[in-house]
């Protein structure tokens, strides 16, 4: 995994044309933003991944491209369609797919309801079929179909929302914090199979974590998030060796300015 | 225009007055929601009603009720208000939970109906369906009734029911317009925050459910003795509506706003309708049911347009009275009243934790931490999300119980000591969370934290402001001394609502130093503060840690640490990780690794 | 024995009648977290339209339609043009129990503005009176129980087996997941008004029918049984709504055969009253 990240050239422009792509983006509830002036691009096939300390604004960012809160400055791009502001209903049939970190699945509705749901824009005839191909990926999950989903445990939760998310087959997926609250060895498998293996599959991902070594291991490129502004951001193997990375990542708000690209 | 007409409409609006009164001081100056407020000054009614009528055996026997002990003026108006106050006692814990606000509402809302069910049914004790009847008017023996008597009379009753609104009011102006009544609206703003400054809110709450409640028992024993009769259908929840109304539109939370509401909506509205003109081509009771529609979009109209109400509650601006005389910023002596230690860093921890665990649902936030914190530090505490900062500080604090393990205080355990005592022994906490009082201003917001002000209590406050006017002047010049020395004296009349993230947090740190505190336990205080501002509040912290005091600061921005904290405590996973200075930990890998890992 | 049977028939048929209300009013509640305290005068303004409608000649059950019609319309616009908007600008629930409440003297009174002070009944056959083990049911109240069962059952199919129910079911449990996944939530939200309202009108003209005679504020003390109901069984929980109505609708009832008929409410309100004080997320809600 960790080869595959570091074999991208420091400063090199990314290997495959952008799908997402968020310029200049100023968002907030109410009155002030929260973040201010980020920019960033997630391509077909790759990982990006969002790491900084709490309240950095990662989760906001991710909520203003699904259209959950409300971009003052800047636009959200998927291709060449304008998404910045849309409900988040147009956002998810562009082909958007996003899992929340907290309240991912809905409780009271059985396995296959979620996943039905989560085909809810698919003609009613594909719908089984579809749960079968997201089953192969998430073979657990078979076994237990008829049970609501709030009797899971916290990693087949995980499971249920990422699957859900895939019965759409999304050209991007947003996931926010996708191993918190996991057992560290489950974490990492879900990581490495799971996350890099939907970036494998040709879609674009965005993923926030706190686990930052972890999800370094499979990312593409890494934006280093404090203080609601991008403060760092490149390849993995380049943000690791440089020195200033221990200080933007652990909250250095009054450190070196941004290095790297924007 | 007779003047018995006049006399009607004077002493209908003295009774909904009061009653308006009682309520706004309950529900819009403290926030205690009382949908159960009309069975008050139905106590009232009936008490005042049982108080002055004779046996039940006597005119014929016709009605039976308990009491009917005849008592001469003014015992059944006292027995009113009292009955009143009595009554509202146990709604103390109907309205203090933690229960959904329209939850609430509906059960408060029910226990009204239910009452008046069993008051129709249950006939031996009030007369059940029929209600009370021949009441006297006071003075009058067995056998008067208001409207037999002369008109001086009648004239007299009005003038002393315009007496007693009055005196209601002034009683209430007083209570709201002291130290205390800011403390009740700093409930009514953020319980949980006013409660972390030392309030009381358990007995905040009763004796404003109680006050409001005599108050209501009183409006209804004057009813009563003027309109002779007091029935079931006297108090429906139509009624109940009707006063809620009465004190939203008229703005709730400003007493002159539910003086104003109360002539609008119970009176005025009554009167509009006189005028509509009546023929007998119409049904009887078109025109009550007429009413009865128009209230209600008087009520969903004014709540679109005017949420806070025709006259909302007024901003209190206090004039700033200068510089202080001396040029001496006045913090430091009056706050470290309570640090009880010599100046300078000394050893002696003045809190300790022990053991301490918190656990729900499976999940241990916190595992069996022990720490020290020493006098006069500024200590540091960090670690990656979900380390359990803010539980650990929540416990500390006592905002949160824990499962296991003592905090240890100047020596003693106060493990089981509740939030707001642990405040007046000189243990603060801020929030992470937005929790400036929304509704005052930043000087009130300030002057709510004053821990010794003699006119922030019930008794106090009555005495009026010649009693607590000197710890009023004093407590303002020190405020002013802190909004001077922050920056923040242009601010000062400003509802802290208003105001930015950074500066809110701003006031909530000025307002933890106005509680005098011995130690302050911060959340993030620094979270979107401008890194200049971050910087001053570090430096203020530092000088005040010199002089004594002592601060356990929860920060994620690491340079705060290396520049103003000494030692730093690492948490990680729920537990402890390491201790040191910044640049000792900054060199310790499993620190990175702590935060790396996640 | 025959009297605790002959009330339980009653109280079956209050329960049947309770539950049609009791599940529209909490799943109202489950979509949009409004408590719909109006809810008791929408019943009776479709009570009394059906009472218009047999009045001019038709049958009751036509008018029963009617009813049922009106108040699908009328409980949509009531959200779309007042619940909702106030929810918009940030309404605290305290708010907008006070809403439903003017809303609640508007729309009864202006029933009673209308219709007269005056108790009204249907001109309708009660059909033969049958007996099965003690129970004694006329043929007009079986069809209420039948309408009853009918609909639980009605209300389960869309739930479980429909798209739309289960993308009610998803709105009502996490909306802005719900819109994440593209589902339309104000569609959905409109929607289940519209049914909803239905079920508000057919309570009505249920409720009228077994009443006998009733006027503008007969489902004033009945709204506190339909609380009672729903928070029984847990606010938002169609299924609780049923349970309660089956419990509440029963006991009252056959208490009513025990103790004086006009205290046969009061248990209702002790179990609403325990329910706020104990365990507001009801029986079948997830502990608080």
């Amino acid at each position: 995994m960790s080869d595959e990240a570091a074999s991208s050239p420091a400063g090199a422009a990314p290997q495959s044309r952008p799908d997402l792509r968020a310029d200049g983006v100023t968002a907030g509830y109410g009155g002030e933003p929260v973040i201010r002036g980020i920019t960033l691009a997630a391509g077909a096939g790759q990982v990006v991944s969002l790491i900084g300390p709490n309240g950095s604004g990662k989760s906001t960012l991710l909520r203003s491209l699904v259209g959950q809160v409300r971009v003052m400055h800047g636009i959200v791009r998927l291709g060449a369609t304008d998404l910045t502001n849309r409900p988040p209903e147009e956002i998810a049939r562009s082909g958007i797919g996003y899992v929340p970190q907290v309240d991912d699945v809905f409780g009271p509705l059985t396995v296959r309801e979620n996943l039905e749901m989560g085909g809810y824009l698919l003609p009613k005839a594909q719908i089984p079929a579809q749960v079968e191909r997201v089953l192969t990926v998430f073979p657990r999950l078979s076994g237990m179909l008829a049970r609501p989903a709030s009797k899971l445990s916290g990693g087949e939760r995980k499971m249920l929302a990422m699957a859900r998310v895939m019965m759409l087959a999304p050209r991007v997926f947003l996931l926010d914090e996708p191993t918190a609250n996991l057992a560290p060895a489950i974490a990492t498998a879900l990581l490495e199979e799971h996350v890099r293996g939907l970036a494998e599959h040709g879609a674009a991902v965005v993923v926030v974590e706190q686990r930052a070594r972890a999800v370094l291991a499979i990312s593409d490129r890494t934006y280093v998030l404090s203080g609601g502004e991008v403060r760092m951001s490149g390849p993995p193997a380049d943000l690791l060796a440089s020195p200033a990375f221990v200080d933007a990542f652990l909250g250095g708000y009054r450190s070196a300015p941004a290095a790297g690209e924007p | 225009m007779n003047s018995f007409y006049v006399i009607n409409l004077t002493i209908y609006a003295a009774v909904d007055a009061m009653a308006c009164l009682g309520l706004s001081q309950q529900f819009g100056v403290a926030g205690v929601t009382n949908f159960g407020y009309i069975i008050f000054q139905s106590a009232g009614a009936y008490a005042a009603a049982i108080l002055s009528l004779p046996p039940d055996t006597a005119n014929g026997g016709f009605q039976s009720y308990i009491g009917g002990w005849q008592l001469p003026f003014p015992l059944p108006w006292i027995g009113a208000a009292v009955a009143g106050g009595v009554v509202a006692l146990p709604f103390t814990f109907l309205v203090g939970r933690r229960l959904r606000g329209d939850f609430a509402a509906v059960g408060l809302l029910v226990t009204a109906v239910l009452l008046n069910l069993l008051a129709t049914n249950y006939r031996p004790a009030l007369n059940g369906d029929a209600g009370l009847a021949l009441v006297p008017a006071p003075l009058k023996g067995a056998t008067g009734q208001f409207t037999t008597q002369p008109a001086s009379y009648q004239w007299a009753f009005t003038a002393v029911a315009i007496a007693l609104c009055a005196a209601v009011f002034v009683l209430l102006r007083r209570v709201t317009e002291s130290p205390y009544g800011r403390s009740l609206r700093a409930m009514r703003d953020n319980d949980a925050v006013a409660e972390s400054l030392g309030k009381n809110l358990l007995s905040l709450r009763t004796a404003m459910l109680v006050i409001g409640g005599a108050i209501a028992g009183l409006s209804g024993g004057v009813l009563v003795s003027y309109i002779s009769t007091w029935s079931p259908a006297a108090w429906g929840y139509a009624e109940t509506v009707v006063l809620f109304a009465a004190v939203i539109i008229g703005g709730s939370g400003n007493h002159v706003g539910a003086l104003l509401g109360a002539i609008l909506v119970p009176v005025g509205f009554e009167e509009v309708t006189r005028y509509i003109p009546t023929s007998n081509n119409l049904p009887p009771n078109l025109i009550p049911s007429l009413e009865w529609v128009a209230i209600g979009l008087l009520i969903v109209v004014f709540l679109w347009l005017w949420p806070r109400g025709i006259l909302p509650e007024r901003k209190r601006v206090i004039p700033l009275s200068g510089p202080v005389p001396g040029g001496e910023p006045a913090t430091a002596p009056t706050a470290l009243a309570r640090a009880g230690s010599p100046r300078g860093r000394e050893s002696g921890i003045i809190l300790e934790a022990r053991g301490l665990s918190c656990e729900f649902g499976g999940v241990r936030a916190v595992a069996e931490v022990s720490f020290a914190v020493r006098r006069g530090t500024l200590t540091g505490l960090i670690g990656p999300n979900g380390a359990g900062k803010s539980t650990l500080l929540a416990m500390l604090a006592g905002t949160l119980q824990a499962t296991a393990g003592r905090v240890i205080y100047q020596g003693r355990d106060i493990t089981g000591v509740a939030a707001f005592c642990r405040a007046r022994m000189g243990l603060v906490r801020t929030f992470q969370l937005a929790s400036e009082f929304r509704r005052l201003t930043v000087m009130e917001n300030l002057l709510s934290a004053v821990p010794d002000n003699r006119g922030d209590s019930l008794q106090g406050a009555l005495r009026g402001r010649r009693y607590w006017r000197a710890d009023e002047q004093r407590a303002r010049a020190r405020a002013e001394a802190i909004l001077d020395r922050f920056g923040m004296s242009g601010y000062a009349s400003q509802y802290a609502g208003d105001l930015s993230g950074g500066q809110r947090r701003l006031v909530e740190i000025m307002r933890a130093l106005m509680a005098g505190p011995a130690m302050l336990l911060l959340d993030e205080p620094m979270a979107g503060v401008h890194p200049n501002l971050a910087r001053q509040i570090g430096n203020e912290l530092v000088a005040l840690c010199q002089e004594g005091m002592t601060v356990l600061m929860v920060e994620h921005e690491l340079a705060i640490m290396d520049e103003f904290c000494d030692p730093v405590v690492v948490m990680a996973d729920g537990s402890v990780l390491a201790e040191g200075t910044m640049r000792e930990l900054r060199g310790r890998s499993e620190v990175l690794e702590a935060y790396l890992v996640g | 024995m025959t009297i605790f049977l002959a009330s339980l028939g009653f109280g079956l048929v209050t329960a049947s009648v309770l539950a049609i209300a009791a599940v529209g009013f909490t799943l109202q509640f489950a979509v949009t977290d409004v408590l719909n305290l109006a809810y008791g005068a929408v019943m009776i303004a479709g009570a009394f339209l059906a009472y218009v409608v047999n009045q001019a000649g038709l049958s009751v059950w036509i008018g029963l339609l009617a009813a049922m019609a009106a108040c699908s319309l009328g409980s949509v616009l009531l959200n779309a043009g007042i619940y909702a908007p106030f929810q918009r600008r940030g309404a605290s629930p305290i708010t907008m129990v006070i809403v439903s409440l003017g809303m609640t003297l508007i729309i009864e009174f202006g029933v009673q503005a209308l219709a007269g002070g005056v108790s009204v009944s249907y001109t309708m056959a009660q059909g033969p009176t049958l007996r099965a083990g003690g129970l004694v049911l006329t043929v007009v109240q079986l069809v209420v129980i039948g309408a009853g069962l009918a609909l639980m059952g009605g209300v389960h199919w869309l739930l479980h087996r429909t798209r739309l129910g289960k993308a009610m079911r998803a709105t009502a449990a996490n909306a802005s997941l719900a819109r994440t996944c593209g589902i339309r939530t104000r569609h959905v939200i409109t929607i289940t008004w519209a049914l909803t309202g239905a079920m508000c009108g057919l309570a009505g003209t249920v409720f009228g029918i077994d009443s006998g005679s009733f006027n503008a504020t007969s489902t004033d003390l009945f709204l506190v049984l339909i609380l009672a109901a729903v928070f029984l069984g847990g606010p938002g929980h169609p299924y609780g709504a049923m349970l309660g109505a089956a419990v509440i609708g029963v006991a009252t009832e056959v208490s009513a055969a025990y103790i004086p008929a006009d205290y046969k409410y009061v248990i209702a309100f002790i179990v609403l009253l325990a329910m706020l004080g104990v365990r507001p997320s009801g029986l079948l809600g997830a502990r608080a």
